[in-house]
């Protein structure tokens, strides 16, 4: 069954190597570290990583899940895991969790049908798991933000704000996914995930939210669900 | 040999490219020379500091006020007619990437199409080639016009400039465009994080040794202001480093807000270079 679920932002900017030495997202950081920490608190069998990607799939979590690809100090390692999933690997690494770890992408565009089909998998599982969840907001709030302004995404990011700190899984699920494209919102369909997973295990979850900020335009949420 | 318009440059001249906004809202002038007669004074301003190319343009790099062609058109066309007027010799460039403004531009006096949004429109190429006019062919990772990059992934992203760069160079020559007449740019900081834009600057000889003369456009760039920590007003020196660094890789041309600094940061890196004389020396010597 599912214990607990954490849900953090997944901006390369996490890793701590591509920041600079003036750290901008430091609070951000510590605040997925916080709750990273609070959900492994439950000491699962297992971490399941859940977050957006090209296509749904598993994929190894043995893989190499360093950020070269969006640069770093010469030498920064290349990974081939889809961002969310290397950021949530990345957070376990940092929280000094070594227990084994799955990895579950979900297509950025994934149906209603798919993200509940991926969640009801996670509900019956018969181990102790904690989600780890990754996703962000639109990346539409500002015009210095990465898809300038569109007032939409303050209702929408409102809205999963509001879900998350409820702890209110028909919230996420009613998340339009057209509307979350149109605002770049990288959330919408692990967010989902999670929602569906939550739902069909059913019980009221207790959320508590850690960070809920747009510093460069880009909604960041971190929050934790306690089963 | 480098034919820009009804100029020609030897592949050791290193030229400023002056930047001249008809715009209210770029990043740097924000408006300064949204008036024409503004505009013209800085041009006559950019010519006499030494500037080989001027660079017009009427929209904003990054999102803003939207500006469809026939306003972009009003923007550029008369003025650049106005310069070819004043200034025969000047090499005038518009930074576009709609084939209609090009048209109108080459019909105006314009001798280089700045296609800074990577080929975005093809035909942009075909009009350079019907006017006999230059071209510049950059890289952004298949972004848009006037998007910001965001959360851009590259396996190596100079090999990614450079295929993408030369690809365009290729196709340009296929429908006409003259092969003495075309630049590459990497395009700093356009489809890439600061870190790519430093890798880009750091590698910048990879593109260079691909044959195709090489512009870069570094001036007071958010890679310049993050490695620094410092705000556009206060990048000049950081960019004046760059400047040096890509002269040493072997840029040819420089699209520079701040023509006079430019200038000499390249005629010095050309006289250790050794492509240039230095201008009087009596040191030891006499």
């Amino acid at each position: 069954m599912i214990r607990a679920a954490a849900v953090c932002p997944q901006p390369p900017l996490l890793f701590r190597e591509l920041a600079g030495t003036h750290d901008a997202a430091a609070a951000l950081r510590e605040a997925c570290h916080r709750a990273v920490a609070d959900v492994l608190a439950a000491s699962p069998d297992a971490v399941v990583v859940v977050g957006g990607g090209e296509a749904s799939a598993s994929w190894d979590a043995a893989l190499e899940p360093g950020p070269g690809v969006f640069g770093g100090p010469p030498g920064t390692a290349r990974g081939r895991l889809p961002l969310s999933l290397a950021v949530g690997r990345r957070l376990l690494a940092e929280a000094g969790w070594a227990g084994p770890v799955e990895l579950r992408a979900v297509a950025w565009g994934a149906s209603r049908a798919e993200v509940e089909q991926l969640g009801e998998q996670l509900a019956s599982r018969e181990d102790d798991i904690v989600l780890l969840v990754l996703g962000d907001g639109s990346a539409r709030r500002g015009d210095k933000a990465p898809g300038y302004v569109d007032e939409r995404a303050f209702g929408f990011d409102a809205e999963t704000g509001r879900a998350l700190a409820e702890g209110d899984p028909a919230g996420l699920l009613d998340q339009d996914a057209g509307l979350a494209d149109e605002l770049m919102a990288g959330g919408r369909a692990a967010f989902q995930v999670m929602a569906a997973a939550v739902r069909a295990q059913g019980g009221a979850p207790q959320a508590k939210v850690g960070y809920s900020d747009d510093p460069f335009g880009v909604m960041y949420v971190v929050a934790t669900w306690r089963m | 040999m480098l034919r820009l318009g009804r100029r020609e440059f030897a592949d050791t001249d290193l030229l400023v490219m002056a930047i001249v906004n008809r715009t209210r809202d770029s990043f740097y002038d924000n408006g300064a020379t949204w008036q024409e007669e503004k505009a013209l004074d800085r041009v006559r301003q950019v010519v006499a500091e030494g500037a080989d190319i001027i660079d017009v343009g009427g929209v904003k790099a990054g999102p803003g006020e939207d500006v469809d062609a026939a306003e972009e058109i009003r923007r550029t066309a008369g003025f650049v007619a106005k310069v070819r007027a004043e200034l025969p010799d000047v090499v005038i460039s518009v930074d576009t990437w709609r084939a209609e403004v090009g048209r109108q531009v080459c019909q105006a006096g314009a001798d280089l199409l700045n296609d800074a949004w990577g080929g975005h429109d093809p035909g942009l190429a075909e009009v350079a080639a019907e006017h006999g006019a230059a071209l510049v062919c950059a890289h952004t990772g298949g972004l848009a016009p006037r998007t910001p990059p965001h959360r851009m992934g590259y396996d190596d992203v100079v090999r990614a400039a450079v295929a993408d760069t030369v690809a365009l160079a290729e196709r340009a020559v296929s429908v006409g465009v003259r092969r003495d007449s075309i630049l590459i740019d990497p395009a700093h900081d356009f489809g890439k994080d600061s870190w790519h834009s430093l890798e880009i600057t750091r590698r910048l000889d990879e593109m260079v040794a691909t044959g195709w003369p090489v512009l870069v456009s570094l001036s007071r760039k958010d890679f310049v202001g993050e490695a620094l920590d410092l705000p556009v007003g206060e990048r000049l020196n950081g960019t004046l480093a760059a400047t040096a660094v890509s002269a040493w890789h072997g840029a040819q041309v420089y699209r520079a807000h701040d023509v006079a600094a430019t200038r000499q940061v390249l005629d010095m890196v050309a006289t250790i270079r050794g492509t240039r004389p230095p201008a009087r020396v009596v040191r030891g010597l006499a």
